[in-house]
């Protein structure tokens, strides 16, 4: 039962947590009416990972393997491109109104609605698959007993709760503040989505260095533990890192910190921009 | 744009993946024998109980149930610890199905992982056979001589690279070094000689002998020639131009190894020529009858015939299961005999070998042949 229900915790809020923020940042901003694209993105990913597990089982096929890791890790990969892209949308957003320009808000943060559809549907898409099949074996398995589907079912109920809570705190924050934060912390997620992505690429054998571990601290936080649970949910925190996926994590946090929290340059910039300071 | 193109091109993209990325059927395969479905696997907190621990080579299929309180993962590792599948997050009480493909037969290894920690709980897992069986003879065929192509082409490479080492010490005027490259250079042309033999009238000007017939008017050219140059006469004024000219061979050679298509009954007689080639030319000391290095190319022909023989195996094993173990046995024998006479980094010269140890070489070599010689018919059946 707990065991089902932590699998449907973390699978819940790494699909959930970007969907939150990106909810949260669209009501900051009144902009209330891309919601139902959010949701569109959410709903077209949901169903076409249960409607291809459904085919699959009909069929009687299964993806191999390799195949299975390829599409985690690489959609895994794509969606980092999108939710790097929406820091600095942010970043662009917090520029507008610490310099007062209200007007300026509605230009600087105009974006496609298909980039909003686009980004809720592979949040949750690239974990939707393994959630789906999950949740089909549960399914199954409810013939003989319902355990696993109500312990996962609780874990999900969980995960949106949690989510939502994350979505009234971001509220609560004065805008300034709300894209500063938002911003820090989605930097973590991606650096974490972006490893977790290159661990799935090397299980499939298309990157090498699956058994050089950087660190192990499955003693210390097992994976299967709550808090283990709510860090591999969260920042995509896994126990046993391999070295090249805490080098991207490492080089992505860096990188995109750096450029996220970079000082706003002024109209007339001085001849030698001080260096911005280091995240590291 | 409106939305409904996106949710179009989603859907579509994520079909092409599952389309393109690799399905694998779970389907039981009707009527095979000895198939009774999948392998159940009882995974609990402390055990990993499979219902067997074989299965032919092919499509295997597991189904894990798990009867313990954590979390666990169901791993097939082969060799190195490489995935070659595995099932995540198997709740208490789920049962979740696994199919690997698995063509190679061999030992692999499984693991039950409860709490999704550590090396798991491990037992052996034996795949029987080869699955070339549920391949199409002509594509098991096809990966064969793919496979001996790719080496044809490596061992030309290092060919190329080591005879201009060679020609270099020679056009030098350096004596012993061009005396130790030598052996090392031919190597590598009598590991592929079958193949250089197809294309007729490059052999003869490589490695034709003082004493081979020749059209009036063709010059002795190629290894032997310098050979002689280096041990017997020293360096004659031409000497830099033949090696010049091997050089130009060389590389014509390597041209038109690109180029050839060769068939899964050319590996077959060639296997079979390079042993008849150490009968006739290296256990006899007829080839290299210079410099005496003969066990180097006796050595390097071995290596050829093993490697086209490695390269057929597959079909071999799918058409006659006792033939490869008999070709392992004697290739294990003969390569036992051959490294007695290593000395340093190659081989001791023809003229140190008594009437006794070339008498042991040649039943080695025929203890060998005689396998190989099956090998053309098996392949043409």
């Amino acid at each position: 039962m707990l065991g089902n229900a932590l699998i449907g915790l973390r699978e819940g809020l790494e699909a959930s947590l970007v969907v939150s923020i990106l909810v949260a940042f669209l009501v900051q901003t009144d902009r209330r009416r891309e919601l139902p694209r959010v949701w569109l993105g959410v709903g077209a990913a949901i169903a076409v990972s249960i409607g291809v597990v459904l085919v699959l089982t009909l069929t009687e096929q299964a993806l191999t393997f390799e195949a299975q890791e390829a599409f985690g890790g690489g959609l895994s990969i794509i969606a980092v491109g999108f939710v790097t892209w929406m820091i600095f949308w942010m970043r662009k957003a917090a520029r507008s109104i610490s310099s007062e320009l209200r007007g300026g808000l509605e230009k600087a943060i105009a974006m496609g609605p298909v980039a909003v559809v686009v980004m809720a549907a592979l949040a949750v898409g690239r974990e939707g698959l393994e959630t789906a099949i999950f949740f089909f074996a549960a399914v199954q398995a409810a013939g003989s007993t319902t355990g696993p589907l109500i312990g996962f079912l609780i874990g999900i109920a969980v995960s949106v709760v949690i989510a939502y809570l994350i979505y009234r705190g971001a509220l609560s924050l004065n805008m300034g503040r709300f894209f500063s934060v938002t911003g820090v912390l989605l930097v973590f997620v991606a650096a974490g989505i972006l490893a977790y992505g290159v661990h799935d690429l090397q299980e499939a054998g298309i990157l090498p260095g699956l058994y050089t571990l950087a660190f192990d601290v499955s003693d210390a936080v097992p994976a299967d533990s709550w808090y283990g649970t709510l860090l591999k949910g969260v920042f995509n925190f896994s126990p046993q890192t391999t070295v090249l996926e805490a080098v991207v994590w490492v080089a992505y946090v860096a990188v995109v910190l750096t450029l996220f929290l970079r000082p706003v340059r002024r109209a007339v910039p001085p001849r030698s921009d001080a260096p911005a300071a280091s995240a590291v | 744009m409106s939305a409904r193109p996106v949710l179009a091109a989603l859907a579509a993209s994520l079909a092409a993946v599952v389309v393109v990325g690799g399905c694998t059927s779970t389907a039981t395969p009707q009527g095979a024998p000895g198939q009774p479905g999948p392998i159940t696997v009882s995974a609990s907190d402390t055990a990993c109980d499979l219902s067997s621990a074989t299965a032919p080579a092919g499509t295997i299929s597991f189904t894990i149930r798990n009867a313990g309180s954590k979390v666990t993962e169901f791993y097939v590792y082969g060799a190195g610890d490489r995935i070659i599948g595995e099932v995540e997050n198997i709740g208490p009480g789920l049962t979740r199905p696994l199919t690997v493909e698995v063509p190679q037969g061999g030992t692999y290894t499984t693991a039950c992982k409860p709490g999704m920690v550590g090396d798991g709980i491990r037992a052996p897992f034996t795949v029987t056979g080869n699955a070339a069986a549920a391949v199409e003879g002509d594509a098991a065929l096809a990966a064969a001589v793919q496979g001996y192509q790719r080496y044809t082409t490596s061992q030309t490479e290092a060919l190329v690279a080591k005879t201009g080492e060679f020609t270099e010490a020679i056009k030098r005027g350096d004596v012993p070094a061009a005396q130790a490259l030598y052996p090392v250079s031919r190597t590598y042309w009598e590991r592929i000689e079958p193949v250089a033999e197809s294309f007729g009238d490059i052999d003869p000007k490589i490695d034709g002998r003082e004493d081979d017939e020749r059209d009036p008017g063709v010059e002795f050219t190629g290894y032997h020639r310098l050979e002689k140059d280096l041990w017997v006469t020293g360096l004659q004024p031409d000497s830099a131009a033949m090696a010049d000219r091997l050089m130009a061979d060389v590389r014509d050679l390597q041209g038109r190894v690109g180029t050839v298509s060769l068939t899964p009954l050319q590996l077959a007689n060639g296997a079979k020529e390079l042993l008849d080639e150490v009968a006739t030319g290296k256990v006899t000391g007829e080839e290299d009858r210079y410099s005496h290095t003969d066990l180097w190319d006796f050595r390097a022909n071995v290596d050829g015939s093993q490697a086209a023989v490695a390269a057929l195996r597959p079909v071999i094993d799918q058409r006659d299961p006792v033939l490869g173990q008999t070709l392992d046995q004697r290739f294990a024998a003969l390569d036992a005999l051959l490294e007695n006479y290593r000395s340093g980094d190659g081989f001791k010269l023809y003229t140190e070998l008594t009437p006794d140890d070339t008498k042991k070489m040649t039943e080695a070599v025929d203890g060998v042949s005689e396998p190989v010689s099956q090998v053309a018919g098996i392949i043409a059946a």
